[in-house]
């Protein structure tokens, strides 16, 4: 039938999924010997590398800062990238059609540049603190993340249903949160959860706003990679990764994997 | 009212942009305009200097191999997803989701244990008897590319199983009920109308690639410099500011130019977009 | 040249749940048979298996001599004619006609030559170098009927053709597909839920249901001789009355309504009457008088149809409806009884 793949194709995807899934196993591996330098197959097996990333100090401010940097972050971005959501799909027609395209430029502009530029713009010649321009890095990095996902939601919701509420006599800002968001619930959650990855997984923006005091998990890992080549990075990678699969748990009981292909 | 509610809605998040984002990138490619030895003075040293072309060079032809792999094998892969059984393509796009979730440093260090002095590949090498000592593949461009590749064929898989889920399945029904057999309908029907997905994922991968800065830190390293890896090495070891602006210039240069002109061959080879 | 088409004993399954009950079809040559159903039916799953975009668990296809049964789809020559058009949005609409010319290996010269005729035929040869997404649903679909011709196929398939078209459009279309069917004499299998649109293209009709034909024949036949409660109601025969026969004499005899209602019948004029059966007929078979040997109802609303007044009734026998004439209007609240006219209703076998 029109279902019948090629054996040669099948085998060629079997591959392509033993190099997407192969390294991640191996770094499992890897985190679990018990030899002071990477290796796979582990010699033995130990958990050692994993309490020793509770005894390096640094991993903990910093994954702190991390998540916190995500949630605030992704916070901000829902809360300007949702009106400006909704504006574009409600004004449609009243709306520049060019405004769209000023809410992805985060993702057009190389997010080196990025980080590169607002260190130098808004930390050195502007004085903010470093900590801010974190922070206004990272939400401005996922906001187009929160608009267009949620704009995507909101192209198929109909706004009658809107106008209906308000023809009933709930005022506009309550009708937003009575009719609109349940109906948009979908796209919120998949804006949140894209975003907060993205957030949390940068290093391009963070690169550079981060130094003495302040500084963000993956930067932390990768300086400790130029001193150390341990099984310890191992470890924490396998803690990020533990992180993913309690966010694609999170995402196939919100909304369905297959959401991500749409 | 609604005059003031759009604006009210819609400006501040477009104003952060604005004054946080086109700001401070304007301003860097000010800076570079704007030195006493001339207007273009930092972009005739940028290629005066040998060693910049090559890392500008290297940049082009690492994110250049990169797409044409990422295109290859993500397509493929997308189609054989978007032919199998429910649950199967569920499995296959969890295990394509997962790499895709996790972060740019966790992926890449995994190919610095395989690729490593004492990693897997050349254990295996020298158990196999291939050969005698370990080979240097870590800080090769081939290194770069690889991890490159892994870091790109999840986002091409999942963009183009949803192009090919967007194909309507009576369309394809149609050409083979006219005769067309199985691979004459990929080749007339499932190609051609896969290629805006292959335009965009091949955007993205290019783009991507091309201002990646962990993969190529880690698995290059100082000797295969890249775009990405130079501007911080001019920004935050030198201090060489004009430099490093000069760097982000040609950047955002190379990227817009790719996706204007990936834009327009999308629009020749698309006649949908009527 | 024309062949027919031989559906024997075909079973499908969709997983483990059976959506076709050895059903048996046979279109004759040049013949335009339609499936007509509600959703779920098993009427387009028909048309997929001799598609051969689905394959029986058992049974056999045969077109003319040969065995479509395990022939690979695009081995098949059957022009197939979608419900959502399926045109190639990427080709135009003359390339889209000469696609299955193409794939025949056809010379390109000679593929253009007969893909502009076709088009000619369908009224689009303007239209030969736009793409599909910018025709009306209707263009659309006269391209579909093209390309499913230009082939000429010994097998023409239509999977609900009709139905994203508006109404006026509706009707005008399946004139033309009746008549271009008519002038190649193309065998045809034509799927539809749309009974108007059945009874009016084709030579025969089957109903069907729960993955079984419920009645195969002319939509003469089905209109005004339903063999069973199921064809009758989906024909329009809104009353359904379960029947005793409690006497009978020289073909004259006394039949019990439920609720105890006697009605005198004659299989002179109702043909044979076995001892239990339902009287089937539509509201204008039964005559609403004022009193006379009937089935006595109380009437509830009244309608106005144009050519006569409809009746809700309810009565002992259950919730009746029947039309009464425009000169003797009754109010709700009256009594009356329905008289069945003979000529009009039929008597089927009791439901199972």
């Amino acid at each position: 039938m029109t279902d019948r793949i090629h054996p040669l194709l099948a085998v060629f995807a079997g591959l392509v999924f033993l190099f997407l899934v192969g390294p991640l196993v191996i770094m499992i591996g890897a985190s679990l010997s018990d030899t002071n330098f990477l290796t796979f197959p582990p010699r033995g097996l130990t958990l050692h590398w994993f309490t020793h990333i509770f005894e390096v100090t640094a991993f903990k401010t910093t994954a702190i800062t991390s998540l916190e940097l995500a949630f605030a972050g992704t916070f901000l971005s829902l809360l300007f990238g949702i009106p400006a959501a909704y504006a574009l799909n409600r004004f449609r027609v009243e709306l520049p059609s060019w405004l769209s395209t000023v809410y992805v430029l985060p993702i057009l502009i190389p997010e080196i540049v990025f980080g590169f530029s607002l260190m130098k713009s808004v930390t050195i010649d502007s004085g903010f603190p470093v900590w801010l321009t974190l922070l206004i890095g990272h939400a401005l990095l996922v906001l187009p993340y929160s608009v267009r996902v949620v704009s995507a939601s909101l192209a198929a919701f109909d706004f009658s249903i809107e106008e209906a509420a308000i023809s009933l006599g709930s005022p506009p800002l309550k009708t937003f949160f009575t009719i609109v968001l349940p109906n948009i619930r979908a796209g919120v959650i998949a804006a949140f959860i894209l975003a907060f990855i993205t957030s949390i997984n940068d290093v391009s923006v963070s690169l550079f706003l981060t130094g003495p005091g302040i500084s963000t998990l993956p930067i932390q890992i990768l300086a400790y990679m130029e001193q150390f080549f341990d099984p310890t990075m191992a470890a924490v990678s396998v803690l990020l990764m533990l992180l993913t699969v309690g966010v694609m748990a999170i995402v196939e009981a919100t909304l369905g994997l297959t959401f991500l292909t749409k | 009212m609604n005059t003031m509610r759009k604006w009210n809605l819609s400006l501040p998040a477009a104003l952060a942009v604005v004054l946080l984002l086109v700001v401070p990138v304007v301003a860097t490619f000010t800076t570079t305009f704007t030195q006493p030895q001339g207007a273009f003075a930092p972009y005739l040293a940028f290629f005066n200097s040998g060693f910049r072309r090559t890392v500008l060079w290297r940049t082009v032809e690492v994110a250049l191999i990169t797409t044409v792999l990422s295109l290859v094998i993500g397509f493929l892969t997308a189609y054989v997803i978007s032919k199998v059984p429910g649950k199967a393509k569920s499995v296959m796009i969890i295990a394509a989701v997962f790499p895709l979730l996790t972060g740019v440093v966790v992926r890449s260090f995994a190919w610095m244990i395989i690729l490593g002095k004492n990693g897997i590949l050349n254990d295996f090498l020298i158990w196999t008897g291939l050969i005698d000592a370990p080979l240097a593949m870590l800080y090769t461009e081939g290194a770069v590319i690889v991890a490159m590749v892994y870091l790109f064929v999840p986002l091409m898989i999942l963009t183009l199983v949803g192009v090919l889920d967007n194909i309507p399945k009576d369309v394809i029904e149609a050409s083979i009920s006219l005769g067309a057999s199985p691979a004459s309908t990929f080749r007339q029907v499932i190609l051609p109308l896969s290629v805006p997905g292959l335009i965009v994922g091949a955007v993205l991968v290019f783009t991507g690639s091309f201002t990646s800065y962990a993969t190529p830190q880690l698995l290059g390293g100082e000797r295969q410099m890249m775009m990405g890896t130079f501007l911080y090495q001019r920004a935050m070891v030198t201090f060489d500011w004009v430099g490093a602006s000069t760097v982000a210039a040609i950047m955002v240069v190379v990227t817009i130019a790719i996706v204007l002109v990936m834009g327009r061959i999308a629009r020749k080879l698309n006649p949908m977009a009527v | 040249m024309t062949v027919s088409l031989d559906i024997d004993n075909i079973a499908a399954h969709y997983g483990s749940t059976q959506v076709l009950k050895d059903l048996s079809l046979s279109v004759k040559a040049g013949e335009l048979v339609s499936l007509l159903g509600s959703s779920g039916c098993g009427k387009t799953t028909t048309l997929r298996l001799v598609a051969g975009f689905l394959t029986p668990t058992s049974g056999t296809i045969r077109l003319g001599d040969r065995d479509l049964t395990r022939l690979p789809a695009h081995q098949r020559d059957i022009g197939l004619v979608f419900q959502n058009y399926a045109l190639f949005p990427h080709l135009s609409v003359l390339d889209n006609v000469a696609f299955g010319l193409k794939q025949r290996k056809i010379e390109p010269a000679e593929r253009t030559r007969r893909a502009k005729a076709m088009l000619e035929r369908v009224g689009l040869a303007d239209f030969a170098d736009r793409l599909p997404g910018a025709l009306s649903g209707g263009q659309k679909q006269r391209v579909a009927l093209a390309r499913a011709l230009v082939i000429e196929p010994p097998l023409l398939m239509f999977d609900e053709p009709l139905s994203n078209l508006d109404a006026k459009l509706r009707v005008d279309m399946r004139v033309e597909i009746r008549k271009l069917q008519r002038a190649n004499g193309t065998t045809s299998l034509y799927v539809t839920h749309d009974q108007e649109e059945a009874f009016s293209i084709s030579d025969r009709v089957a109903i069907m249901n729960a993955g079984r034909i419920m009645q195969l024949d002319t939509p003469e036949v089905l209109y005004q001789r339903p063999a069973n409660a199921f064809v009758a109601r989906f024909v329009g025969f809104e009353n359904l009355i379960p029947m005793v026969v409690k006497a009978r004499e020289n073909g004259a005899l006394s039949a019990e309504a439920p609720g105890g209602a006697l009605l005198q019948l004659s299989e002179a004029e109702f043909g044979p009457i076995p001892d239990r059966f339902v009287l089937a007929t539509r509201a204008d078979g039964l005559l609403v008088q004022r009193e006379g040997a009937g089935i006595p109802v109380e009437l509830g609303l009244r309608t106005y149809l144009g050519r006569a007044y409809q009746y809700q009734t309810t009565s002992v026998a259950g919730d009746l409806i029947a039309n009464g004439s425009l000169s003797e209007p009754f109010s709700p609240g009256d009594r009356a009884v329905l008289v069945p006219k003979p000529e009009q209703c039929c008597i089927l076998k009791p439901e199972a």
